[in-house]
């Protein structure tokens, strides 16, 4: 039975103990960065950071709405960046059949840049990263090595306000629901994000480009991101690009 | 906290006003959290600016920075007049029903007896009329027009919605949402519990703040119960424990006040200090003040205090009558060159002291400082910062190499006062030492200098009860305390009520005693999670580490109870009396319930046993009242035409400038507060590179639009001014800032953290060069969340660069 | 993309799981792969407490060969229930920070540089000057001829870093130099 996280967006107080912890045990360097105008930081994932906290704000009827996404690779059921890896070097990018987490491995760095391209252009929610040094390609690993030691991962782990949750899949989408049905009631667009095609299940309560970019997965499973947002673009960027605005 | 972290989550709404919980406590959220999931309850955000608390509250509310009076004023008038106040607990267990003396008064926003020239009360009109017994008269009917309930409803029925609305920007709409909410806890099934911190504290009313709120959890009952009480939500490593320890210079250890020179025996001391009660139902436990007074110099000069030298109380130092020697005045006198040297030992107050300009320059007038730290931070290098000139600067240096604290044991206590054991994980790295260490053995090095040289005064130095060398372990033991005579001298005592005033006891800090005992070891040590039903029930682990006074896990808890011992809400029992004894939580005294006739009232550390409403203990009365901050956008306001708290503390030095009110030149209100990724001054966080990456540069955050007005862009540079400094400082441009409207003008209010210091390169440097060194009249806090600046965008970045 | 270097101890950690389990070959599994590389494996564990907020949280120290390896919240501790926040999940790299102040520093005046002493030489000289400026400025009476038996020249400010133990034993010290100008974080 494969593992699942459950993340619950209503309950992230966007402390980045999760960001911070995932940089703790993986022993990731910081990036220089600077106050730009918004919290957020770094700006987005990079090869030193699997885990990143996004920050977004608006107003709904002159009520201030600011959103918390912790965002992170959603171990795809059936991952793209491994079919895409696949065709280049066997192994390069491995599902683990116990956990079902994708782990990208030491030979990544010999996937031709073209090859990351792709994976990066496929992945519905743009999390690849390749290391200009090394050319390894990176991204949260499950925290496969303390999973597979009966530990949580470290981002569950240090979580304190329940957003962040793992388990058997099973049992997270039960949570997931529960959870999911409760807030229907206060926020009637609440919803599970992808939660047959991943891993990695997001709850948010409005709507998805009011947290990232990348949130939802369009046309996932059949055609990749870059085909979902151009057969989408004009609605999908028009709503962007204000909020871009306010964080460029 | 009256209560506790864990409590939290037993409330029906939580008030967080003057705190950013979710931000600075974030732990202490998933409590919060579980309340509103588990319980429906309400969680309402008060505070200048939209943080991530209010995105995880049930709605915020904006209000100007100290214009918490107004709006709490305005609650306890609202309770009053839709009678939501918890009647029986109320008459019963305030000083509701007292009779104050007919020459007591409140006129123009004064309280009687008001000296101008002194800035000062003569409070001999704040009392209460005393019956034949010397106890005070009561009207249990409330309907006396001089009894503090009717006094209480008058001074606030002035705070009409009208008024509030219009100093602190609120919308009427908004304050009533907020009111009616809180004031529905006031039903004994129902509780509410206030979460504040410095948002409260720092203002020239920071006590009278939280007066407001004490008056509002008395009149709804929310004290003593689970899910209720004032829980100050405290900042810092170790406050709790440092501040039950009084590293203050008003206290002694365990809250006995500083020795005064109107005292000069110790028997002086014991009379001023020592309450009397004429009342048998009250416990007056401050009665037993010598016995710790006693028991603490026992313990701190040893077989040398002798009843002939007042157990040494002789030596100890004396402040004047009314001396203040806290930071603002100690860095004032700094600054005229009346300190020669001292040590500041892990705090960093060329960072994190208000007109920081002026601290710095202060700190040049020392011949010499010693600093414990464990980085450089903008205090232990002050003497070459930005603009100084190191060959100019006399100071001699000694800094001295900290250990973290995994290198080291010892116990801290956190803000629900349970006493907590680390351990050491590995020896202290390099050359450093714990700060116990090093105390140590400066003052051996001292006590050496005095025993081979002639010295001043040397007796107090000489006769201390002095280790040898540190170890946290035997100071546990000392500080819970021990018999040094009779049958069981050397024993640990097993609790306060051991203590003698005949020097055959030692402790050295009275709430501590028991944590430490013959049967139990070292109780911060413990690790057991037993509970009975009815405690796992309210989230309580009696024997999970120690809590003071005596493992009480909710002070006051005997208003929790009627005066039969039952319990208002026995879904939330905190204590119940069984017919024989309580059961539950330790309640305050053992003694049976009032009805029994042998009971106490539940104010025990009061001289009177009752919550006081009519609070005539504070400096600028009884009752709080609004004043505007030191600096304010207004010239007026609608209470009284007294603008500013007439006692509060000004620094007046030619390095104190200040703006006037409505000053043109500062239009606009700073505030200023911390984040979570770096913890206050930064001087530890800033050298920790992914919480530098995540907040990597001092910040202003404003509303669109102020910066729309100013012409700033998101992200652009901006310099802040006030009368005292500059800073630079990145825009944040936000819609979680709003204007307010002020007596029918917008003020606009901008917020700063203040974590940035220029030992970090490109990171900034002290917010608080910009803020006022005015303190509250009561404690001296500075009004760090309140002054007067203006903004530009910057012409030439340095700072930040 | 530039890495800031500034109080980080080392760099192995990116890839070095990978490297492991390319070695093991893939027929292990990569989770049964991982799970052997497992870097607190055998490590000493002891309880502390993070140094910020008075909620305390407990975190266990990893100890390997005389060194912390790795810090993770404790979930022992009823109240943090083994959860940390940003700043608690930082403890590793503030307990191994080449930023730290490991010996101890002397500026002499009017100098514009600090110089290493020893322990020793520190103590002997600050203990000196206080008791000089003790004995020079030391008041038995105040201006209305009152008992005070203080020095007002003298200060310590802090801390609210300090264990309780420490707090009672530096409060002892202060009282007895005859110190009234002493104060922390609490009013600040």
């Amino acid at each position: 039975m494969s593992k699942a996280f459950f993340i619950d967006t209503s309950r992230c107080t966007a402390c980045r103990g999760c960001q911070v912890a995932c940089k703790e045990w993986h022993e990731l360097p910081a990036t220089k960065t600077r106050q730009r105008g918004t919290h957020q930081n770094p700006v987005d994932l990079n090869p030193y950071t699997y885990k990143l906290v996004r920050f977004r704000e608006h107003k709904v009827n002159d009520t201030v709405k600011w959103n918390f996404f912790p965002d992170q690779c959603r171990h795809c059921l059936e991952a793209p960046c491994k079919d895409v890896a696949d065709n280049y070097v066997k192994g390069a990018v491995v599902r683990d059949e116990e956990t079902g987490a994708i782990i990208y491995t030491e030979l990544t760095k010999q996937l031709p840049n073209k090859a990351f391209e792709e994976m990066r252009s496929d992945c519905p929610y743009d999390i690849p990263r390749r290391h200009d040094g090394t050319g390894l390609i990176v991204k949260c690993d499950m925290c496969i090595d303390r999973v597979s030691n009966g530990l949580l991962p470290m981002c569950v782990k240090t979580c304190p306000s329940g957003a962040m949750n793992f388990g058997a899949r099973k049992e997270m989408l039960n949570m997931a629901n529960k959870r999911l049905a409760v807030l229907k009631r206060e926020y009637p667009k609440a919803q599970l994000v992808d939660e047959d095609d991943v891993n990695v299940i997001y709850l948010i309560t409005e709507k998805p480009e009011f947290y990232h970019d990348f949130v939802l997965a369009q046309g996932f499973g059949a055609i990749t991101r870059k085909a979902a947002l151009a057969k989408l673009v004009s609605p999908v960027k028009a709503q962007l690009r204000p909020l871009q605005n306010l964080f460029a | 906290m009256t209560n506790h972290w864990i409590d939290i989550k037993n409330t029906d709404c939580a008030l967080i006003m003057g705190s950013n919980a979710a931000e600075h406590h974030p732990i202490c959220f998933k409590w919060v959290l579980k309340a509103k999931e588990e319980r429906g309850a309400k969680i309402v955000h008060v505070d200048p600016k939209f943080s991530r608390t209010s995105a995880r509250s049930d709605f915020h509310v904006p209000l100007r920075s100290g214009t918490d009076i107004p709006f709490l004023g305005g609650m306890i008038k609202y309770i009053i007049e839709k009678k939501k106040y918890f009647k029986e607990y109320v008459t019963e267990y305030t000083n509701a029903s007292f009779i104050v003396n007919k020459k007591f008064a409140f006129k123009n926003g004064l309280f009687s007896g008001f000296n101008a020239k002194e800035k000062k009360y003569d409070k001999s009109s704040w009392k209460f009329d005393l019956d034949g017994k010397g106890v005070p008269k009561k009207d249990k009917t409330l309907k006396d027009s001089r009894c503090v309930f009717q006094l209480l409803k008058k001074h606030y029925d002035r705070y009409d919605l009208n008024k509030v609305s219009s100093i602190t920007g609120v919308p009427k709409k908004e304050i009533l949402r907020v009111y009616e909410l809180f004031a529905a806890t006031g039903s004994p099934k129902k509780a509410g519990t206030i979460m504040y911190a410095l948002g409260w504290t720092q203002h020239t009313v920071g006590v009278q703040n939280i007066r407001a709120s004490a008056i509002i959890q008395l009149l709804l009952g929310n004290i003593g119960i689970a899910g209720g009480g004032i829980n100050a939500l405290r900042g810092e490593p170790n406050v709790q424990g440092s501040t039950d320890h009084c590293i203050l210079y008003h206290i002694l250890p365990g809250y006995l006040g500083l020795p005064r020179a109107n005292w000069p025996k110790l028997d002086d001391y014991l009379k001023a200090n020592t309450p009397v009660s004429n009342d048998p139902a009250s416990a007056n436990w401050w009665q037993h003040k010598p016995k710790y007074m006693v028991s603490l110099l026992k313990g701190w000069f040893g077989d040398a205090a002798t009843k002939e030298n007042g157990f040494g109380y002789d030596w100890l130092p004396k402040g004047d009558k009314g001396g203040d020697y806290s930071y603002l005045w100690l860095f004032d006198k700094m600054y005229k060159g009346k300190i020669k040297g001292g040590s500041i030992w892990a705090t960093n107050p060329a960072q994190s002291v208000p007109n920081s300009n002026k601290v710095r320059k202060a700190m040049e007038n020392l011949d010499w400082l010693s600093m414990a730290e464990i980085h450089h931070n903008e205090t232990t290098d002050f003497w070459h910062r930005p603009g100084a000139d190191p060959k100019k600067i006399k100071t001699e240096v000694f800094l001295l190499p900290s250990c973290h604290r995994v290198e080291k044991e010892g116990s801290v206590s956190n803000s629900g006062r349970w006493l907590l054991w680390h351990h050491k994980a590995t020896p202290p790295q390099g050359k450093s030492k714990s700060m116990g260490e090093i105390i140590v053995e400066i003052m051996n090095k001292v006590r050496s200098l005095y025993r081979e040289q002639s010295g001043v005064f040397a007796e107090p130095i000489l006769n201390l009860d002095w280790p040898n060398y540190y170890n946290a372990e035997n100071m546990a033991k000392k500080i819970n305390g021990y018999y040094t005579a009779g049958p069981k001298k050397g024993q640990q005592v097993p609790s306060f009520g051991a203590l003698k005033d005949d020097g055959s006891t030692v402790c050295l800090n009275w709430l501590y005693a028991g944590s430490y005992t013959e049967e139990a070891g070292n109780k911060a040590k413990r690790r057991d999670y037993t509970q009975t039903p009815m405690q796992a029930k309210i989230g309580l682990y009696p024997k999970f580490s120690w809590n003071w006074p005596v493992n009480r896990r909710i002070l006051y808890n005997r208003l929790s109870v009627d005066k039969n011992g039952r319990p208002w809400d026995p879904a939330r029992t905190v204590i119940k009396w069984n017919g024989t004894k309580w059961e539950g939580d330790v309640p305050d005294g053992g003694w049976p319930p009032l009805a029994t006739g042998k009971g106490r009232y539940p104010f025990i550390m009061r001289k009177e046993g009752h919550g006081q409403l009519f609070g005539p203990g504070r400096a600028e009365g009884p009752f709080p009242e609004h004043y505007e901050p030191i600096e304010t956008p207004v010239k007026k306001h609608p209470f009284s035409k007294q603008l500013n708290n007439p006692c509060a503390k000004i620094m007046d030095s030619d390095a104190d400038m200040r703006a006037k009110p409505a000053d043109p030149r500062y239009p606009i209100v700073l505030t200023t507060y911390s984040l979570t990724e770096h913890w206050c001054g930064g001087g530890e966080t800033r050298n920790v590179p992914w919480l530098l990456e995540a907040e990597p540069q001092l910040y202003v955050e404003m509303s669109p639009e102020l910066a729309k007005e100013k012409g700033i862009k998101n992200g652009e540079v901006v310099a802040v001014e006030s009368a005292r400094g500059r800073v630079e400082a990145v825009a944040m441009v936000t819609i979680r800032i709003r204007p307010f409207k002020i007596l029918g003008k917008t003020v606009h209010e901008i917020g700063m953290p203040f974590f940035a210091g220029w030992t970090t390169p490109g990171v900034g440097d002290a917010t608080n060069r910009l803020c006022i060194a005015a303190g509250d009249p009561n404690t001296t806090i500075p009004e760090f969340k309140a002054c007067c600046v203006n903004i530009k965008k910057a012409t030439s970045i340095t700072e930040l660069a | 993309m530039e890495i800031t270097r500034r109080g980080f101890v080392k760099l192995t950690g990116l890839g070095a799981a990978s490297i492991a389990l390319s070695q093991l070959g893939f027929d292990l599994g990569p989770a049964k792969a991982y799970a052997a590389g497992l870097k607190i494996k055998g490590a000493k564990e002891v309880i502390s407490i993070c140094p910020f907020c008075a909620v305390c949280c407990h975190f266990i120290a990893h100890v390997k060969d005389g060194k912390v390896i790795n810090t993770e919240g404790d979930p022992g501790y009823p109240i943090s229930e083994g959860a940390l926040c940003a700043k608690g999940a930082s403890m590793l790299p503030m307990i191994n920070s080449d930023h730290r102040l490991l010996k101890p520093l002397y500026r002499a005046p009017y100098s514009d540089r600090w110089e290493e002493k020893s322990w020793d030489w520190m103590l002997t000289r600050l203990a000196q000057r206080m008791k000089d400026t003790r004995d020079n400025d030391f008041k038995r009476y105040n201006d209305k001829g009152e008992t005070v038996n203080r020095v007002n020249s003298m200060f310590h400010l802090g801390s609210s870093q300090m264990d309780n133990e420490e707090c009672a034993v530096v409060h002892q010290a202060m009282r007895a130099l005859g110190i009234v100008h002493f104060d922390h974080q609490a009013r600040i």
